[in-house]
């Protein structure tokens, strides 16, 4: 993941007319890399990619194959699939973050961009919440409910609590979404070592 | 949908009768208390209404989790039963009689929340939009996942079940595990149902929900 300066987007697209469409409306807000192929998709990934914008269908190295090998190599980015053909169930058993129906309008891709980079945080986040309840279960373990009611403390962390559920569940989105939902675990599961 | 899911009759008067669309409700008590028997029965309560049933079964085989359903609901309708399974059985027969899907170990978190994905895809195209979803039990997950990760996977989980508007049932056997533990896990639900053994019978208490007394009362 990128440090510092812009989110770093990697289009994978074999078309030139449709890879620098895509450019010109991503440049203003990322550091935008551009592959033409699956070959060079796996020498411009590295470390610094936040998000792949990886399409369907290409010559020689299909989209799945380009996604298997990210995972393989346990990059930590988020790949959506930019697809003509309706996407079906595979999709999310394949491990695609997200797809987007080809041709995607500007909205629609930085859309997705921004909801995938949200949940770059969310593992982070869940666990800054799941420290706060942790607290608060201890606290609720030891004290009577009166002790806690008179506790500042216990307030101040009551509302702590209150606002990090707040944005972990606005990084979660709309969880009756299949590829948000399943993409979601996934991002908790890549921390559980080994799993 | 709009209108409530009905659990009459499956608690005491005076309890709760009906549950909002995305409600969660935590089913907690010692071993042998009957928590699964109050799960099936939450369960299944609307089955007769033409509502799905999604269980996701940590220890139990399917087939034997059917079997389970089919006490409590004789006229059982097999297409309107989902299960994934993360038992390890091999049992055949479940697989042929409902809808399944296999994770092969609890703590395959991702395996089951595809498994959860594909069979609700499957409710909906056969046109049931009100599913109750269930999970027994969140205990069996804690053996296999750090406690972090476990309340994680709940969180997004309920808010699964919340935003498709379904109603959650999930059980946790609260005596193996740390008072701070159960709380933890406690409150990520909207309504926790406690069961336990008093001295004339099994007793119940339901907290979190508008209007449900805190008082313990007998339970049969």
């Amino acid at each position: 993941m990128s440090e510092n300066g812009p989110p770093v987007v990697l289009v994978v697209e074999d078309e030139p007319d449709v890879a620098e469409t895509y450019r010109r409306w991503l440049r203003s807000s990322y550091d935008v890399r551009v592959a033409p192929d699956g070959a060079t998709a796996m020498t411009e990934l590295d470390g610094d990619v936040d998000v792949v914008l990886l399409d369907r269908m290409m010559p020689e190295m299909a989209g799945e194959e380009v996604l298997r090998e990210i995972r393989d190599r346990e990059i930590d980015c988020r790949v959506a699939m930019v697809s003509a053909v309706d996407p079906d169930f595979d999709i999310v058993e394949m491990g695609f973050d997200a797809y987007v129906t080809k041709p995607p309008d500007r909205d629609e891709l930085t859309g997705t961009i921004e909801r995938l980079l949200d949940r770059a945080e969310l593992n982070d986040d869940l666990q800054e919440y799941y420290s706060l309840v942790a607290r608060q279960s201890a606290l609720q373990a030891e004290k009577t409910e009166a002790e806690l009611a008179e506790s500042d403390e216990y307030a101040a962390l009551v509302d702590r609590i209150e606002r990090e559920r707040e944005r972990v569940d606005e990084e979660l989105g709309d969880m009756s979404t299949d590829t948000e939902f399943v993409g979601a675990v996934r991002e908790i599961m890549d921390d559980e070592g080994g799993e | 949908m709009s209108t409530p899911y009905d659990i009459d009759a499956v608690l005491p008067d005076g309890t709760i009768e009906a549950l909002p669309p995305g409600t969660n409700v935590l089913i907690t008590g010692p071993a042998m208390v009957g928590k699964r028997e109050v799960a099936f029965k939450l369960l299944a309560s609307g089955h007769e209404t033409g509502e799905g049933v999604l269980c996701v079964s940590t220890s139990a085989s399917a087939s034997s989790m059917l079997d389970e359903f089919e006490r409590y609901v004789p006229t059982l309708d097999r297409d309107r039963v989902a299960i994934v399974d993360c038992s390890g059985s091999d049992s055949q027969r479940a697989i042929r009689e409902i809808a399944t899907e296999r994770v092969s170990s609890p703590g395959d978190l991702t395996g089951i929340s595809i498994g959860t994905a594909k069979l609700l895809q499957r409710f909906s195209e056969q046109d049931v939009s009100d599913v109750r979803h269930g999970l027994v039990s969140i205990s069996t997950l804690i053996q296999y996942l750090d406690l972090n990760t476990v309340f994680k996977f709940l969180h997004i989980y309920t808010s699964r079940i919340a935003d498709t508007d379904g109603l959650g049932v999930f059980t946790l056997e609260s005596v193996s595990h740390d008072p701070q533990t159960v709380n933890t896990i406690t409150s990520e639900f909207d309504c926790v149902i406690e069961l336990r053994e008093g001295e004339d019978g099994r007793e119940i208490r339901v907290r979190g929900l508008p209007g449900a007394s805190r008082t313990w009362r007998a339970f049969d």
